[in-house]
């Protein structure tokens, strides 16, 4: 019994500076900000201090910005199936034995710990509209099969490379100003150029990691076992592979709808400044500019709540869906 | 396992040393510190180098990192800098509103600094609110047009003079755009950028706001009628890129962004802005400048925008912090403004100097007379106490942006904007029982 007490005693001092850190700079901040949500501080002392109940929350649901916002958001992580397929075709090219592969696995990583804005500043220049890679290229495919001049044979009104981040088209054709879309609006703009850029970098990132981390241990067995009885290389995927992956998997879906609804700020402030018009503003960036540009603290908070909310709750269906097909 | 925490706090106890020993050195010994958050650049530093030299008990640093949120924060969380930037009247709204601007009004009267009389009128509305000042103007800004005379020259265009009119303008500017066989720009006749609105709506006598600023009138037919000139010149009349022209500039050979880059490389024969460019275009080499007045619409009127300081109230060296405004209002801060070209100085006096027409190390620059003279004619851009300037931005920009990319009429946008803006207001007023109550006593209503 003392030396269980003692052991107990050494456990907590040693947790003990992780824990305050914990409680002061985590739990603290994060239950100060829900008592916030209900409150409509705002940093004006012309503004008293009031409690004002769910008032921030209704005000929210009927401020316009906030849904245009939230389909920015939601749009913005289009890419991430593609990304997730990406990760797992590199992982699996990346797991052959090669000569080299480990500089392969090294170049495909490396956006992952090059400067963020740096690669920014880099897919800026190639979204140019007409010297920038993106454009030449597709200029050069429009040019050699004369689609323009199809395209007004057929009485359209001609074709031409999109504007990427000057533009506020996008695939859905979502409108600028209202939920909703209009065929004015279909097309390749900035917030397809973010998804474009955003699947590049995730490809090869960590993803790809978890992926490779993922294959090594599959065991030997179970492929030779498929291979024996004949199973070809679809087949020892579909069979084999893929659902000794599904942990994996999980674990990857969760983590990139968590990181999609939470991100999109950095590059809306590198790239486009939440532009053109609010095109690529993502909520996020919103919470942003509501605390510390416009001041308007409890409101912010309160915006930080619905996405946590938002967030908690498409993990808990991931779970509910997805979690029942992980026997492994 | 004993040993191997011991060694661990030793290791970590060794390191804390390190670092102490190699910590930044302090300032000067006996010298009080201040922080000043502004803009990295050489003529900053220098600025700070000047009143450390003329003021040795002072030890002035500069804190380029804040932006105007960042130094609300800071300084409500009594981690503020000593002074800091001001850029225009809403924010020194906010820098009031949230308590962090000291109130100087007494403090600068006491030694004998009568910010109102000194000052050119025009930048005021940085320092000032409700008659009472809050800093110290450092430096104007009033655009003019800067001419490339070589672009002239090459196309035998005679100078412009001004004062001169919009309509008079037109014509020039499209001689001195110039396009290749395809039809892609090889020379604009014209560079602006494109948050120099508020000058053309000043200048087509319309208002983005009613005098008093209880309602955003950004949709009459004046401003409407800015708006759309600003979008003709560049989609109708072609003199002025577009914002793909701008992108497409940005990466042909050896250029940078914005427009000062691109008039410092040829690409525009005129542009619109203010002295401070010399800071970026005295770098390039073969240049022959000119300024000239910037045209004019119904009303010869032109924007004045520039910084002033202003004390942190929370600061426990506010008081040593007010010798950096008497250092701002002082000759030598001024004389170096003017020799750097950091804008115009912001007192009168100092612009009225054999040296700030005639600079003995830059006598190519002829035309500062130029500068002293459009001041004459400034005024700030209009603002509403019963709005957050951010979020009118925002609101305002966000139409713009539609207009500027050719998606939206103007009209519309105008219409957008001003309802968007009046709804914000409204909300404004719910939220702010003090403004409330002011808006009421000059509306006899609660909201626009």
């Amino acid at each position: 019994m003392k030396a269980r007490r003692h052991e107990l005693r050494a456990a907590v001092g040693f947790l003990l500076p992780n824990l305050l850190g914990f409680l002061v700079f985590t739990a603290g901040p994060v239950l100060f900000s829900l008592a916030l949500s209900f409150s409509n501080w705002h940093l004006h002392r012309t503004i008293p201090f009031h409690w004002i109940r769910f008032g921030n929350f209704v005000e929210l649901a009927r401020d316009r910005e906030f849904w245009l916002y939230s389909i920015n958001t939601v749009y913005l992580m289009l890419g991430m199936p593609v990304a997730i397929a990406g990760s797992l075709l590199l992982a699996i090219l990346l797991s052959q034995r090669l000569r080299g592969i480990v500089v392969y696995r090294t170049l495909f990583y490396l956006p992952t710990f090059t400067s963020g804005v740096a690669l920014m500043l880099l897919w800026k220049a190639l979204y140019n509209p007409e010297f920038g890679a993106f454009n030449v290229v597709i200029n050069w495919v429009l040019d050699a099969l004369r689609v323009e001049a199809v395209v007004r044979a057929l009485g359209g009104a001609g074709v031409s490379a999109p504007a990427w981040l000057l533009s506020t088209k996008n695939l859905l054709g979502l409108e600028v100003e209202r939920v909703g879309t209009a065929a004015g609006q279909w097309g390749l703009g900035a917030r397809d150029a973010l998804i474009i850029m955003g699947v590049w970098i995730a490809i090869g990132g960590n993803n790809m990691l978890l992926y490779l981390a993922g294959i090594s241990n599959i065991p030997t067995e179970l492929v030779e076992a498929a291979q024996l009885d004949g199973a070809g290389r679809w087949a020892v995927f579909r069979n084999v592979t893929w659902p000794q992956l599904a942990p994996t998997t999980f674990f990857i879906v969760v983590m990139s709808f968590i990181g999609g609804l939470q991100g999109g700020f950095e590059q809306a402030r590198v790239m486009t400044q939440g532009g053109p018009a609010g095109t690529t503003t993502t909520l996020a960036y919103y919470i942003y500019t509501k605390a510390f540009e416009e001041f308007q603290i409890g409101y912010a908070a309160a915006l930080s709540w619905v996405l946590f909310t938002g967030i908690f709750i498409i993990t808990m269906l991931n779970w509910k869906l997805g979690g029942k097909e992980l026997s492994y | 396992m004993r040993a191997f925490f011991a060694a661990t706090f030793c290791a970590l106890a060794a390191l804390s040393g390190i670092a102490w020993l190699i910590r930044p050195a302090p300032g000067r010994e006996g010298a009080t510190p201040l922080v000043w958050v502004s803009d990295d650049n050489p003529a900053r530093r220098e600025q700070i180098a000047l009143f450390n030299e003329l003021h040795p008990q002072y030890d002035m640093r500069l804190d380029p990192t804040a932006g105007m949120e960042k130094v609300i924060l800071q300084c409500l969380a009594g981690v503020g800098p000593d002074v800091f930037d001001c850029f225009n009247p809403w924010q020194l709204d906010a820098f009031v509103r949230s308590g962090v601007a000291w109130d100087v009004t007494e403090e600068l009267a006491k030694r004998g600094v009568n910010v109102e009389e000194e000052v050119w009128p025009a930048i005021l509305p940085t320092a000032m609110r409700e008659g009472r000042v809050y800093g110290f103007p450092a430096n104007v800004a009033v655009d003019a047009l800067w001419i490339n005379k070589d672009l002239f020259d090459a196309a035998g265009e005679p100078y412009p003079e001004g004062p001169w009119t919009w309509e008079e303008f037109l014509p020039v500017a499209k001689r001195l755009t110039l396009r290749d066989e395809r039809g892609r720009p090889k020379q604009f006749g014209f560079l602006c950028d494109w948050w120099q609105w508020p000058q053309f709506i000043m200048q087509w006598g319309g208002n983005v706001y009613t005098p008093d600023g209880t309602r955003c009138i950004i949709d009459g037919p004046e401003a409407i009628g800015a708006i759309q000139f600003l979008h003709d010149l560049m989609y109708k009349h072609r003199v002025m890129p577009t914002p793909v022209d701008e992108a497409v500039m940005a990466t042909q050979g050896g250029w940078g962004s914005g427009t000062i880059t691109h008039f410092g490389a040829g690409r525009g024969a005129m542009a619109l802005g203010g002295r401070w460019w010399l800071c970026t275009l005295r770098d390039y080499e073969g240049l022959n400048l000119g300024v000239v007045e910037c045209p004019h619409a119904k009303r010869r009127v032109f924007r004045a925008y520039g910084r002033a300081t202003i004390v942190n109230a929370h600061s426990p060296r506010r008081e040593q912090a007010l010798d950096f405004l008497l250092y701002q209002a002082g000759k030598e801060y001024n004389d170096l403004i003017n020799r750097q070209a950091d804008a115009v100085s912001a007192v009168i006096r100092y612009t009225y100097t054999p040296e700030f027409l005639h600079n003995p190390d830059h006598p190519e620059e002829d035309y500062n007379e130029v500068w002293r003279e459009v001041i004459k004619y400034a005024q700030t851009d209009d603002t509403s106490p019963f709005i957050n300037g951010q979020t009118a931005s925002r609101i305002i920009e966000r139409q713009l942006d539609l207009v500027k990319n050719d998606q939206k009429p103007v009209a519309q946008a105008m219409r957008d904007a001003a309802r968007e803006v009046n709804e914000a207001i409204a909300k404004t007023l719910e939220m702010d029982p003090e403004l409330r109550a002011r808006y009421r006593e000059l509306t006899g209503r609660d909201r626009p």
